[in-house]
């Protein structure tokens, strides 16, 4: 696995996104946001084996649904030798009828440090962006309180983006725990 | 690849491309004709209806104007259309026989009381609805389907004007004052074929009726009232609320008051019969036949629905509009007042001996213009004629005269003062 | 490749062994257990690449059918290992069924209820109450379109009961601030049921009497509207649209007292369109789960028929409406009230009859829901509702003796539950229980799904 830089992530990550995504946030913006402290992202995309995606399926409650996953490892300092702030997951759902990109920085124990939308686009549910919703899935892990109705609300007339939203995170808490955690 | 919609001339130089739309052009332009045909010809005839300064009646209506007050087209010569349909008297009769005299002296009695032939443009054409109900037509049994078609029997009708057929009238068409304008609108030669030439005078007639907004004005105090122009008054308004409510006058379940949702204003008719079984009129001649029975949809003057005994003893509901400009009222002209006509509605079941002889054993001859076996035709179940002799009448004195003040609102040529 | 990297192994080892060749045999033995080891975990390491493989060369065979928008996901792997990543990872969380093309999505929802009065088994009745067809097409980042086609009561025909309508049609298109722009067919945003219908959407059978006999869902309007979402969680809607015909109004049936703007609702048919409507609708997500709103419509409804005697007649309908959903409840409640100003004129000419036009009507609800049970697909929800509402709750004045009784406040229970199977289908069954029209007090089963 070899660092590669910000800017050709940067490219890359541009050049692969869709081309009808309205984006709020790019990718290097939302890793920015999320590790401010960071001096440098590093690609840790990791491809799940069979058995932890059992183990995944198990915690989260839902099938852990994709082998491979974006993920940055982010850091302050040197990439080899520095302290390693976190993680930043990327994954996208759909809502009710189209796609929603967001990212999930973890912290090391696994445990969830923020949420960002990068693009939504449906025609209901834009609070989903608002900070305070997004601030209910601080601090948590796949263990609790990560389920709708049972630790983060949902909101009215969005139902089906905030189960799918939710259900997201859920599930990349439990691949950090099962895959990323030290 | 052509822009316009005339047939692609896809290879044509331009030269000849213009000059293809020129021909076009002229051509489409003859198709249309002089002038714009208002309400066109029911007729087969070419020539188009063109509007003239008579009143804005076309060409053809005005001539069935015409026609509709030549009294020379009778075989009494003092008798037209306009006679017995006055336009002062909303197209009805003015005097108050039940029956109207015609013939060639004025002296044969005829068998129904004269319908006004106002608001009749709209009357559908015969039928039987999904449910069964007998719907539409013209003259008080439906028998004919249109204007046209109505026009036919008074011209030959013995106790009308009692020509001797088509020729006959044609013939006195023939020394009319507006032969000439008959002939230039109907073709010269028109007159050589009665057959042709009367049905042109009954498309003229039909046409006339059609055009003329004296036969459907709508100026009415209730239409004006309608549009929030003018108010009702007190008894008046409560008239309508008795008219309109389904349980005490119930007059809407077969007279209209309401606009269309079309925003048609009402014409107080909802095309179909009723069997109400109002009372002989032995003012009628043809009455003193016991055996003379007129029975509306299933005969004598209508034949093709005989062998249905249901309906037998049938009337059309006509429009009330100007019903209270009426001298004589329902199809025997028993009545000779408005009141006595509502009253009637409101009484007949609870007091019968108001309206039917009584025999020598003092019973009440009720419905006694029909024959034994339909006397059960009768309607006896709708408001406000569905009570029994021991129950008060649907309607007090003071609301029947309300009904009447309401009904005197439907007169046309209203001006607020 | 298995072959090669192992024979690469190998190579490398041995090319490795002269440099050792000096080395004890101990220490060639060794060496040859770790290759061996290394050998065994490379089998391992393959074997489960190859089952990865396997997984995701099936997952794009069933996308290869329906290619979903393409979301960034190749290429910032692109420098890693050879492994075939997953594409698209979203698919899966959305049926590929729905997706007609990469940008086109077909949506459908639809209800089959069966209905048995209880004082009167004699009208018991299911009906397929509606099928529902939508397109959603998305144009590019910024424009799409959404249309949405019904058929009720199954069949329709000149004799038949059914009724088949264009529910949406419209185009939005988003600018960049997070303005959204949208004109055509569209829902008012008034309530909470008008624009979130769908049976998997609120409880009981049938939808609840205050959002359909005072705000006459599904009620919608042509028009253009603007809508925003700020980051504080509020959202304001507003536009300019078609508004309700007063000429239809028939004050000889019963339709006027069933939903008074039911009976006179244009639906973009052919609308009257002299006086145009506006409406402004507020709605607040600030707290997590908590709503709060509120929506006014108002418009001038004689539309200059000729000869109509209620030209200047304005209806203005406004509602607040909050919701609440702290853990596994669900608490709701509804206030709206409409009034239809200078009805005087055209109330007499409706004198006698039994529905003339009411100058208010109004209708409030509550309503809990409890998830009382949740295993992996099946969730079990049992509700009460408390509705209350007036469809005629004042007329104008009548002169003496013509004034027509107002309506009723009527006050409906209904209790029962949802029980969803998965995220788009739900089985309902309710009792409703009215206070003034006891006749009408019923049982309720339905099924109902959305997608």
């Amino acid at each position: 696995m070899k660092p590669i830089n910000l800017t050709a992530l940067a490219l890359a990550a541009s050049a692969s996104s869709s081309a009808f995504a309205t984006q709020y946030l790019t990718v290097e913006q939302a890793q920015q946001v999320m590790f401010p402290d960071a001096t440098g992202f590093r690609d840790v995309s990791l491809q799940l084996t069979g058995e932890q995606m059992k183990q995944v399926e198990k915690l989260a409650g839902l099938p852990a649904r994709s082998v491979a996953w974006r993920v940055f490892a982010a850091y302050k300092g040197d990439a080899q030798l520095g302290s390693l702030l976190g993680y930043v997951v990327l994954d996208d759902v759909i809502g009710k009828f189209e796609l929603i990109s967001y990212a999930v920085a973890v912290n090391p124990d696994a445990s969830i440090k923020q949420i960002e939308i990068l693009t939504y686009r449906e025609s209901h549910g834009f609070e989903i962006k608002s900070p305070a919703w997004r601030k209910q899935f601080v601090g948590k892990t796949a263990a609790a309180g990560l389920s709708i109705g049972d630790g983060i609300a949902s909101i009215s007339g969005a139902t089906l983006s905030c189960t799918h939203v939710t259900d997201g995170v859920r599930r990349i808490a439990a691949i950090a725990q099962v895959a990323l955690k030290k | 690849m052509s822009q316009n919609n005339v047939a692609p001339l896809i290879c044509t130089p331009n030269r000849g491309r213009w000059l293809l739309a020129l021909a076009a052009a002229c051509l489409l332009a003859a198709c249309g004709g002089g002038g714009g045909g208002d309400s066109g010809s029911s007729s087969a005839a070419a020539t188009p209806i063109t509007p003239v300064p008579d009143g804005g009646l076309s060409q053809v209506a005005s001539l069935g104007k015409k026609i509709f007050s030549d009294q020379s087209l009778s075989a009494s010569g003092k008798q037209s259309c306009a006679t017995c349909h006055n336009p002062d008297n909303a197209h009805a009769q003015s005097n108050d026989l039940a029956v109207q005299l015609g013939g060639a002296n004025l002296d044969v009695p005829g068998f129904r009381a004269v319908p006004s032939l106002r608001y009749l443009n709209l009357t559908p054409a015969f039928f039987f609805a999904s449910d069964g109900t007998p719907t539409g037509g013209f003259n008080r049994d439906g028998r004919v389907n249109t204007l046209a078609e109505q026009s036919e029997r008074p011209f030959l009708a013995p106790h009308e004007m009692a020509n001797a057929g088509r020729a006959d009238v044609i013939a006195k068409l023939k020394s009319a004052a507006y032969v000439e304008e008959f002939r230039k609108v109907f073709g010269a030669a028109i007159l050589d074929n009665s057959d042709d030439a009367f049905n042109r005078i009954q498309v003229a007639l039909q046409q006339y009726q059609k055009e003329d907004t004296d036969f459907h004005p709508y100026d009415s105090k209730y239409d004006q009232f309608l549009a929030g122009k003018v108010p009702l008054n007190a008894a008046e308004l409560r008239g309508l609320a008795l008219f309109n409510n389904p349980t005490k006058g119930n007059c809407v379940a077969c007279h209209l008051s309401a606009k269309g949702s079309d925003g048609s204003s009402p014409l107080f008719t909802d095309f179909t019969f009723d069997n109400l079984g109002v009372p002989r009129n032995p003012a009628i001649a043809a009455t003193a036949d016991p055996a003379y029975f007129d029975l509306g949809l299933c005969g004598p003057d209508r034949t093709d629905l005989s062998s249905r005994s249901e309906l037998c003893g049938k009337f059309k509901v006509p429009t009330l509009r100007n019903v209270a400009t009426r001298k004589v009222f329902f199809h025997n002209g028993y009545f000779k007042t408005l009141r006595e006509a509502v009253s009637f509605y409101v009484k007949r079941d609870t007091n019968p001996e108001l309206w039917y002889p009584v025999d020598a054993n003092g019973a009440v001859q009720k419905f006694n213009d029909l024959p034994e076996q339909y006397r059960k035709n009768v309607n006896v179940t709708e408001v406000p004629y569905n009570r029994q002799p021991n129950m008060p009448p649907a309607l007090s004195e003071s609301e029947v005269d309300d009904v009447v003040q309401f009904l005197g609102t439907l007169t046309d040529g209203y001006k607020a003062q | 490749m298995k072959k090669n990297i192992l024979a690469q192994a190998v190579a490398l080892a041995l090319m490795a062994s002269p440099l050792a060749a000096s080395a004890s045999e101990a220490e060639l033995l060794k060496r040859l257990d770790k290759l061996a080891a290394e050998v065994e975990q490379l089998k391992a390491e393959l074997a489960a690449t190859k089952k990865k493989t396997d997984t995701v060369e099936k997952r794009q065979d069933a996308l290869a059918a329906a290619p979903v928008a393409p979301a960034a996901v190749v290429a910032a792997s692109a420098g890693t290992a050879p492994a075939v990543t997953a594409p698209v990872s979203t698919a899966a969380a959305a049926s590929p069924a729905t997706m007609l093309g990469p940008n086109t999505v077909l949506s459908s929802y639809g209800e089959v209820n069966y209905t048995r009065p209880r004082h009167d088994s004699s009208k018991s009745q299911a009906d397929v109450a509606r099928a529902v067809i939508g397109i959603t097409h998305r144009f590019d980042e910024k424009t799409k379109m959404v249309a949405e086609f019904e058929w009720e009561h199954a069949v329709t025909s000149a004799s038949d009961k059914g009724e088949t309508e264009v529910e949406q049609l419209y185009v939005e298109r988003e600018f960049n601030n997070g303005l959204r722009a949208k004109g055509g067919l569209f829902l008012i945003p008034a309530g909470l049921l008008n624009t979130n219908h769908e049976p998997t959407a609120y409880y009981g059978v049938y939808r609840n009497f205050v959002e359909t006999a005072i705000i006459p869902s599904t009620w919608r309007e042509a028009g253009l509207g603007l809508s925003q979402t700020l980051d504080n969680g509020i959202t304001w809607d507003t536009g300019l649209t078609t508004g309700f015909d007063l000429s239809k109004w028939d004050a000889t049936t019963t339709d006027g007292r069933t939903s008074p703007l039911g009976s006179i609702h244009q639906e973009g048919q052919m609308a009257k369109s002299h006086d145009l409507s506006v409406f402004g609708a507020l709605n607040w997500r600030g707290v997590p789960g908590l709503l709060l709103g509120g929506s006014v419509f108002t418009g001038k409804i004689g539309q200059k028929t000729p000869d109509f005697a209620a030209q200047d007649a304005r209806l203005t309908l406004w509602d607040l409406h909050a919701r609440y959903t702290p853990g596994k409840w669900d608490l709701s409640a509804v206030y709206a009230r409409g009034t239809i100003s200078n009805t005087e004129a055209l109330n007499q000419t409706f004198a006698g009859n039994p529905t003339p036009v009411p100058s208010s009507f109004y209708g409030w609800y509550t309503q809990a829901a409890y998830q009382l049970w949740k295993n992996s697909d099946y969730t079990l929800t049992p509700f009460l509702r408390y509705e209350r509402f007036n469809t005629a709750n004042s007329y104008a004045a009548m002169p003496a003796g013509l004034a027509v009784a107002t309506g009723p406040n009527e006050g409906v229970w209904t209790v029962g539950t949802n029980f969803n199977v998965g995220e788009g289908v739900v089985l309902k069954a309710d009792y409703q229980k009215f206070k003034v029209d006891t006749a009408r007090d019923r049982f309720n089963l339905g099924l109902g799904y959305a997608f």
